[in-house]
């Protein structure tokens, strides 16, 4: 553990750090991140995880809540397809996910900010490595303004 | 094309017939109103009224919204056990129109065999506000329509003013490109041919060919006019749910108020829900009281339906919805990998 980067070690005392929520579906993305913890893999401790049944649970309304309650970007992993442990879950949810990104593009929020992968329970080394990438690519956006509310 | 008042003596002549010989129960279609530019919908049940049916190029009204309504499945058993028989209902229909029924056929919110669909062949329709803006600082008293299908409308002092049909028709009408309904039990009308079909996809591109922050600040300048009075959701044939995400209370999905952050999040989940389901009537649009192009997002996404899975929404009544559907070899480009 005490090799653990701490926040405090990647950037000055209150400066901006991206927050990410993370949707992971239980049975492979979550596992895939456990084993990423069991093995010692470093990641970036910018992800808030949720676990949810399975990637086709997630209703694109989660994802606008996370960043309209001030998330700077988020995060969905389900299942490789043809290994949802629901047979189909991930694949009807693909579609949703694709056409969802897309309208987010044209409303003019950046796509980075909403990311969709799988992850298999085996792959502890890919969680890492996409959680790395997302929140760099987050990080280079700076903090999430336009869907914020602030009231 | 057609004349109007052929259609409309035809169309009197079904309804009567249908409603005569009790093949329906009711008939929606369009009445006269006392305002210009406009038709109001009208609920027939018997056969010798009618000749209050009117067709003219103001029958903007889709008149598919009310069939999820009158074929409400009932809540529970005892619901059941009181709920009249459902009505045998026969509609005027134009070839959007169409799209919507066939879309609610589909997704088993409306009986086919309890419809009897009477289409009419769609020369595109008025838009009321731009058919008013049209005519400046006059008023109109009375509108009718010329022999070739141009708008006439009456002014204060008695002038009549011709109004060019291509000048005011609405702007789904002007995109539309199957105005002819491919699915019915009687067609009135000649097939009419399709207008421009690159309008929709010009329009959408244009969208995406700006950067982020352009695109942004559209959106903002778009739908900061919005009042979050949810016309849009009422006008809209398919939008049917008996629990509608906003009207949750626990957890409330979307706050009630005008700030922009709920203004942007109710229209990008309206625009969600009406991926590969908006049929493009355009219904949202005439129902907004701020005049806002409701429609903005949903033409994208609609192309993205078609490209990306080769779905038009509402034109196979047997096709499987493209998002109940999945092929384990859909496109997934967008994925992130590390």
């Amino acid at each position: 553990m005490s090799q653990m980067p701490k926040l405090q070690e990647t950037a000055p005392k209150g400066a901006w750090e991206p927050r990410i929520v993370a949707f992971l579906c239980n049975w492979c993305s979550y596992a895939g991140a456990d084993l990423a913890g069991v093995s010692r893999i470093q990641y970036p401790p910018h992800i808030r995880i949720i676990r949810v049944p399975c990637s086709g649970r997630i209703n694109p309304a989660f994802l606008l809540r996370a960043l309209q309650n001030g998330a700077d970007g988020v995060l969905v992993s389900g299942c490789h397809p043809g290994d949802c442990h629901y047979i189909s879950g991930n694949l009807a949810a693909r579609r949703k996910f694709a056409l969802f990104k897309d309208l987010l593009a044209y409303a003019g929020i950046e796509p980075e900010r909403v990311q969709f992968t799988w992850v298999s329970a085996s792959e502890g080394g890919r969680f890492a490595a996409v959680v790395e990438k997302v929140v760099e690519q987050v990080r280079k956006l700076g903090p999430n303004t336009k869907l914020v509310k602030r009231l | 094309m057609t004349a109007s008042h052929e259609i409309e003596t035809r169309l009197r002549e079904v309804a009567e017939g249908l409603l005569g010989d009790r093949k329906v129960d009711l008939f929606l279609g369009y009445e006269k109103t006392t305002l210009p530019f406009r038709t109001s919908p009208l609920f027939l049940t018997a056969p010798d009224k009618a000749n209050r049916l009117v067709w003219n190029p103001f029958c903007t009204v889709n008149l598919a919204v009310y069939l999820a309504r009158l074929f409400k499945a009932p809540a529970d058993a005892r619901e059941a056990q009181r709920a009249p028989p459902a009505p045998t209902v026969g509609l005027v229909l134009k070839g959007c129109d169409t799209r919507s029924v066939v879309a609610l056929v589909q997704e088993r919110q409306v009986p086919r065999e309890k419809l009897v669909l009477v289409g009419v062949a769609c020369p595109g329709m008025a838009d009321t506000r731009k058919a008013e803006r049209a005519l400046g600082q006059y008023e109109a008293l009375g509108a009718g329509e010329d022999p070739q299908g141009n708008v006439r409308a009456v002014i204060e002092d008695g002038t009549e003013v011709t109004l060019r049909r291509e000048e005011i028709l609405a702007d789904a009408c002007l995109e539309c490109r199957s105005p002819t309904p491919a699915i019915h039990d009687f067609l009135l009308g000649e097939p009419s041919e399709a207008r421009n079909a690159d309008v929709a996809r010009r329009r959408a591109v244009e969208l995406e060919s700006q950067p982020p922050g352009a695109r942004w600040a559209r959106f903002q300048e778009a739908f900061s006019k919005c009042i979050r009075c949810n016309a849009c959701r009422q006008a809209c044939p398919m939008c049917y749910c008996k629990d509608c995400l906003l009207d949750q209370a626990r957890p409330r999905w979307i706050g009630a108020g005008t700030d922009f952050s709920d203004v942007a999040l109710y229209h990008l989940v309206r625009a969600f829900h009406m991926a590969g389901r908006c049929t493009e009537c355009g219904a949202c649009v005439r129902a907004c009281p701020m005049g806002i192009d409701v429609r903005l997002l949903v033409r994208r996404l609609n192309l993205d339906v078609e490209d990306l899975y080769k779905y038009r929404p509402g034109t196979a009544i047997d096709a499987v919805p493209v998002l109940s559907a999945f092929a384990i070899d859909d496109p997934q480009e967008f994925l992130t990998e590390p």
